[in-house]
């Protein structure tokens, strides 16, 4: 796997293939072609109850936070931005700001994800809506979660992009190079888990005690275990992410990392088109 | 197989080494971590005629449980059970994977490629269909009976479309539901994924000059198959998810008391159902048209015309799946719209039957057995498509709709249409496969066997159809006027049933003692029948370079030689590069086997782990690690000699 | 094929033979299919409607047949490769799209023979004509029977629905538990019956008659054993018909005929107006369903039933809790998860039209719901659920109760 000059590769076509089109991007276009359908059925699921709506539903309006849902979107659009910069990164060859740039989609996606547990929690345990209180309850669920295990599943190949780009040019495929690999990604999942659940602990102490020194102080009594490591897994992944000087990860890998956003800017579209059937639209009145 | 191959410098030294390279070629484990498509195939043609025997066996305990008035062979609730598991295995273990068997061998021959893109992604595929096939059979178990339970096993009773709500906990408590759930589930992922595959395949891995009009019928058909997998399973795939979360997780999906709506699970079923049957059809129809031109020894008849009303008949086939709910009350316009819809259909349908005909006008039509067979599905699939016109016809449908007239309609398509056309693609690439040919006495024979004994079987069941039969009714009084064609239709059943065990004692004798084939033994027109029989594991020494549509039958009567590969040179000198064999694949399948059964066996789960998502987790860690590890172990390869030079003979040569 | 094909061989032939003699059975009885549900021998406007079409597409594919056929039976006849012929391959033609065109247009112009009865016929038989004038009816799909109420006339009955001739009968299709189809072939053909959604449909019959009918969706482990009857009377017989069923149960007194001196024959009894008159037996139901249904609606003769195992049979029929599930109005059984049984003794068929409704029929059915009907509700949650035995002496007063109940 020698390395190309930077940017000497084109990347707009494939000689290998008869198209020009790499076949992981096709197979890619392909799989969103049928992940659309996926999508479909669900939204047409949620939308088929919502147009005869059944007694006993609970009320949208009354159950959203729409404030919450908003940001999100938001976060998610712009993590979008920061996948079309990593492409971009990498196919200039340019490795650690690609880096970077996936490293923000990830912490994106991630805050993302945390709006939605945030939001489910909320929504079970303050409007007493679950996955078998109501048909409303059910579509909603199942459609915004299956979104969300679409981004848990975008994020989790995002971290094994990141790690990958680590292997070093020398040694790729030693079992040390392994069990590195394997623990770069343990400790990033296991940051990424206590993180969040640091974060969404801070917001339910801050909900409930209010916004004081009180509450901090309370939090970091309640969970200085848990901080402790944290920071230690945080630690251990600037560590991980120093340069390893030549790595095997180049400007040729650059289709693996377009093809993961294509997924990526598909799961934000599907998103854009999810948070107008099921969150905006309750708020047009209709009659 | 005069190829010398060794593990070249090529092979990048990249593979994470928690599992070793399997590089057995023959035995358990070569089949196990193949990577090779023609390997692939041939499991898939197993598998699927085991499991049409299988669903056969299912069919003939039907018929005799109908053969007179009040039978006593099957009790009600293993009628149903019958009925369900022979038309779930019929239509996804066994006609499509005996499609798949075919895409999997010949598409990559046919373009001039040496392997389907992804060539592990493909194993998956195969193995996730064989684990979904496993786990859907495995409901059989006679130690799975609850208490008191008549039927057998813990098999489904719910009908091949599992119509809500008689799929919910309250009228199906059982485990049946859901193994036809979870089964359905895996067998959905394996036919996307290989899909998923054939398309990228087709479209990208073409050889020189193999432009998309060139490419040969067959291999058109999978395309717009492999669309219509992809598009159609999606649909299927979320309404059982739908329903397991119903059953599992107290949703409300289709749950009548909080407002659901059993009718939602139709318009699902049935956008995923109506492509789903040309998905069994298409690529019969492509077989078909391989096989005529070679027998009538001209090329096809309007070919562009062909391939554009498959095309056709693949788009339309989302356009009418509400045809299958005429009786559901959807109001005069969505009758409307669907009925005219459905004659669409028909014209496209139809103008494939006139092209087949022209081609054999002015031919040279050579009787032998593939073409016999493809003949006979020319007219059972017009018989057929006749009955289809009928039901298009809304008001007329509301007599026939879910009656006997049904049910022949659909095995004039499906045996009739699909089967006859596989049995006519097995006979002919038999030589191809194997090597060696079957004998025509014995083929015909069993051809006239299953041809007589079939529409003996089925053709009655018009007229009991038409004389009120409903469907998948497990009793009938004597004083109805259907014991004559039930006895008739049971006695032509027992025929067919014979006929297709007989063909497949055919083929299988004739894999072992046939007479030996050679490369070309049909005069065929298409790349495939290039090679040697059968064709080595790397296909082709160098990369064919295509000059017209039929390129085997215009290399032979051309005199002027092919223009060499570009890569051709290259390639005789440093080999041919393949793709290393992989635990990985068959590793990911066994993983959702495990999701799967912990799924199925919830309740057993919870009383041994005291929690039902232990094993389904389980389950889930393997295929995440395996799909990683694959992930990581890149292609990897070795290099073929295609010419015997470098390392000596046979397997040697030394891995890196 | 070898060794495989010596061995069955004979089998096949002798299959064949059966086959060939099948066919000539099929050659003396004839394409009839004039079974009690057939759908070719029709009874109604609707059913009419729906087999002319069928025979239209009929008529228009068997023209296809015959030409297409024809043409690819002439093909691969005619350009069969013969075995004197050189090895020349024929000539490789690609096709002609003037051909190709002109067929897609003929078959275009086929298919609008058939699409235009098609839209008129969907447009019929979707809307009741004279909706005002229709009798209303609702159906409602249990596992495994069908309940018939009339709004309009204050009815409830069961597995027999009965319609008058002059008029258009409008179907309100209902179901209590999962998906059944309501088809009666000679009337009209089938509506699903779907939870949660409202469908209806309508029929009418010509003359005065008794049809079969049965569900025809897939409903569980007995739905072959869900079956049901509709009878046709003229306005006369429908509206006796109607008033009767309005009363409460009958109730046989002990008899008193003797006491009073009066002639047991004499006395005011309930019968169809179009019946043959009493005491001309005959009319067997295997013979003539429907003049056994008429003479099914009488009231027995004075004195011809024993009162006291009548007695005995109703109480048993509280004593064993039948009335939670079983209405019989009248009687103080009030159930409504079974079939009204208020006038069951005037109806044809029991168990949903499983068995002719004869004493011997009835006496099987109580003693073993199971074996009748498989996996049925009176008996997995009647039966099995509340203990309920019964002897044979037990099911005999149970009989000649529930047939008492004319």
């Amino acid at each position: 796997m020698s390395s190309a000059h930077a940017g000497a590769i084109d990347h707009h076509h494939d000689p290998s293939t008869s198209t020009g089109i790499p076949n992981k991007k096709l197979l890619m276009w392909a799989f969103l072609a049928s992940d659309c359908m996926f999508f479909g059925s669900l939204i047409a699921t949620h939308l088929v109850y919502r147009l005869n709506p059944i007694e006993g539903n609970a009320n949208a309006v009354e159950t959203f936070n729409i404030e919450l849902t908003s940001f999100s979107t938001f976060i998610l659009l712009m993590s979008s931005l920061m996948m079309a910069l990593s492409v971009a990164a990498i196919q200039k060859g340019q490795i650690k700001p690609m880096r970077r740039c996936l490293l923000t989609t990830i912490f994106f996606g991630l805050i993302f994800l945390g709006c939605q547990v945030y939001e489910f929690a909320h929504f079970v345990h303050e409007k007493d809506l679950t996955l078998s209180s109501s048909v409303f309850g059910s579509t909603f669920y199942v459609l915004t979660g299956t979104h969300g295990t679409h981004v848990a599943i975008g994020v989790f190949w995002l971290l094994l992009m990141y790690v990958r780009s680590f292997q070093p040019a020398s040694g790729v495929g030693s079992t040390a190079m392994a069990m590195r690999s394997f623990a770069h990604v343990a400790i990033f999942l296991a940051a990424v888990v206590l993180s969040m659940y640091l974060t969404l602990e801070l917001v339910h102490d801050i909900q409930v005690h209010g916004f004081s020194a009180g509450s901090f102080g309370a939090f970091l009594g309640h969970h200085v275990a848990v901080l402790i490591g944290t920071l230690g897994a945080l630690g251990a992944l600037v560590a991980l992410g120093r340069d390893p000087g030549p790595v095997a990860f180049s400007e040729a890998n650059a289709i693996d990392v377009e093809s993961m956003g294509l997924y990526w800017h598909f799961v934000d579209i599907v998103w854009i088109v999810i948070f107008t059937a099921v969150y905006l639209v309750e708020y047009v009145p209709l009659h | 197989m005069d190829s010398a191959l060794h593990h070249g410098a090529a092979a990048p030294a990249s593979a994470i080494t928690l599992l070793p390279r399997p590089r057995a070629k023959t035995g358990l484990l070569g089949w196990l971590t193949t990577v090779d498509h023609k390997k692939i195939g041939i499991l898939y043609a197993i598998s699927a005629v085991f499991f049409l025997l299988v669903g056969g066996l299912e069919a003939l305990l039907i018929r005799l449980q109908l053969m007179v008035p009040n039978g006593t062979v099957l009790n009600a609730e293993t009628y149903n059970q019958m009925f369900t598991m022979h038309g779930t295995t019929m239509v996804f273990l066994a006609v499509m994977p005996l499609s798949a068997a075919f895409f999997n061998y010949l598409t990559p021959l046919m373009i001039g490629a040496r392997d389907v893109a992804f060539p592990r992604m493909n194993a998956f595929s195969f193995w996730t269909f064989f684990a979904g096939a496993v786990l859907l059979n495995l409901s059989w178990l006679p130690m799975l009976a609850p208490e008191g339970y008549t039927g057998i096993g813990q098999a489904p009773a719910v009908g091949w479309f599992g119509y809500a709500n008689h799929t919910s906990t309250t009228y199906t408590p059982g485990l049946g539901t859901d193994f036809w759930i979870v089964g359905l589930q895996l067998l959905g992922v394996a036919s996307v994924v290989a899909s998923l595959n054939f398309i990228v395949t087709i479209i990208n891995l073409r050889a020189p000059g193999m432009t998309m009009m060139r490419l040969p019928v067959f291999v058109w058909m999978t395309l717009v198959t492999s669309f219509l997998v992809i598009l159609a399973f999606p649909a299927i795939t979320i309404a059982l998810v739908e329903l397991m979360f119903d059953r599992s997780f107290g949703t409300n999906f289709f749950e009548v008391a909080k407002g659901g709506q059993p009718i939602l699970w139709q318009h699902l079923f049935w956008v995923f159902g109506h492509p789903e049957v040309y998905i069994l059809i298409l690529p019969a129809m492509g077989i078909v048209s391989e096989i005529l031109p070679t027998f009538s020894r001209k090329p096809l008849f309007g070919y562009p015309i062909i391939v554009f009303s498959g095309a056709c008949i693949g788009f339309l086939g989302f356009a009418v799946w509400s045809h299958h709910m005429f009786t559901t009350g959807m109001g005069k316009v969505a009758n409307t719209a669907f009925a005219l819809a459905t004659m669409t259909i028909a014209v496209p349908t139809g103008v494939k039957i006139f092209n087949w005909i022209g081609t054999l006008w002015k031919g040279k039509i050579q009787t032998r057995v593939p073409m016999v067979y493809a003949l006979g599905f020319i007219w059972m699939f017009m018989m057929g498509g006749f009955t289809g016109i009928m039901h298009s016809a809304a008001p007329a449908d509301a007599q026939q709709q879910d009656s006997y007239f049904v049910v022949a309609h659909f095995h004039y398509v499906l045996i009739g249409g699909s089967i006859f056309s596989l049995l006519a693609g097995l006979y002919y690439w038999l030589p191809k496969m194997s090597g060696r040919i079957a004998s025509e006495g014995p083929g015909k024979l069993g051809f006239w066997t299953v041809f007589i004994g079939f529409n003996v079987a089925f053709f009655p069941m018009h007229f009991l159809g038409l004389n009120g039969m409903p469907r998948r009714i497990y009793t009938y009084d004597g004083n109805l006027d259907w014991n004559l064609w039930n006895f008739v239709s049971t006695c032509g059943a027992l025929v067919l049933g014979l006929g297709i065990f007989g063909v497949v004692c055919h083929i299988v004798y004739s894999i072992f003692k046939g007479a030996p084939a050679g490369g070309d033994p049909w005069h065929g027109r298409t790349l495939e029948w290039s090679l040697p029989s059968p064709p080595p594991e790397h296909n082709f020494d160098t990369i064919p370079v295509v000059r017209a549509r039929d390129v085997h039958w215009h290399d032979k009567h051309t005199s002027e030689p092919a223009p060499e590969h570009p890569t051709a040179q290259h390639e005789r000198e440093h080999g041919v590069h393949m793709p290393d064999q992989s635990w990985y694949p068959a590793l990911a399948s066994f993983g959702l086997f495990i999701l799967g059964s912990g799924m199925v066996f919830k309740p057993k789960f919870v009383a041994i782990f005291g929690h039902w998502s232990i094993v389904p987790i389980l389950g889930a860690c393997i295929v995440v690690m395996a799909s990683w590890l694959w992930a990581l172990e890149s292609p990897g390869g070795y290099h073929v000699h295609p010419n015997g030079g470098g390392a000596g003979h046979g397997r040697g040569g030394k891995h890196h | 094929m070898g060794r495989s094909s010596s061995s069955r061989t004979p089998t096949f032939r002798r299959l064949a033979a059966l086959g060939l003699a099948a066919l000539a059975l099929i050659g003396c009885t004839g394409f009839q299919m004039s079974g009690p549900q057939s759908t070719l021998l029709t009874e109604g406007p609707v059913a009419r409607m729906q087999t002319g079409l069928f025979y239209i597409t009929l008529w228009v594919t068997v023209f296809i047949f015959i030409t297409v056929g024809g043409v690819l039976a002439y093909a691969q006849l005619k350009f069969r490769a013969k075995p004197g012929d050189d090895d020349t391959p024929p000539e490789q033609s690609h096709g002609h799209p003037l051909v190709e065109m002109g067929l897609i247009v003929a078959s275009t112009l086929l298919l609008v023979i058939i699409a235009i009865p098609t839209v008129k016929g969907i447009a019929f038989q979707e809307d009741t004509p004279d909706r005002e004038n229709a009798l209303v009816v609702k159906v409602t799909g249990y596992q495994w029977w069908f309940k018939f109420e009339y709004p309009e006339l204050g009815i409830v009955t069961a597995n027999e629905m009965v319609i008058p001739t002059d008029r258009p009968v409008h179907i309100e299709l209902r179901t209590i538990d999962v998906i059944h189809s309501f088809w009666v072939p000679r009337l009209a053909g089938k509506k699903d019956l779907i939870p949660n959604r409202a469908n209806h449909m309508w029929l009418q019959a010509d003359q005065p008659g008794y049809y079969w009918a049965q569900c025809a969706e897939y409903c569980g482990e007995s739905h072959a054993n869900m079956k049901f009857r509709v009878v046709s009377l003229d306005p006369t017989d429908f509206a006796a018909w109607s008033q009767r069923q309005l009363a409460d149960a009958r109730t046989v007194a002990a008899p008193v005929a003797a006491t009073t001196g009066l002639d047991a024959a004499d006395m005011p009894r309930f019968q169809l107006a179009s019946a043959k008159p009493a005491g001309t037996e005959g009319a067997s139901y295997a013979e003539s369903p429907f003049a056994h249904w008429q003479m099914m609606q009488a009231e027995p003769t004075a004195g011809s039933e024993d009162a006291a195992l009548i007695a005995r049979g109703h109480q048993l029929f509280q004593q064993k809790s039948c009335g939670a599930c079983h209405t019989v109005r009248g009687h103080g059984s009030m159930g409504n998860i079974g079939p009204d049984l208020t006038h069951f003794g005037a109806r044809t068929t029991l168990a949903a039209a499983v068995l002719d409704n004869t004493s011997e029929n009835l006496h099987r059915w109580l003693i073993d719901p199971n074996g009748v009907k498989p996996g049925n509700i009176m008996w997995k949650q009647g039966y099995v659920g509340y203990n309920i035995q019964l002897t044979s002496a037990d099911v005999d007063a149970l009989v000649a109760y529930l047939h008492s109940l004319k």
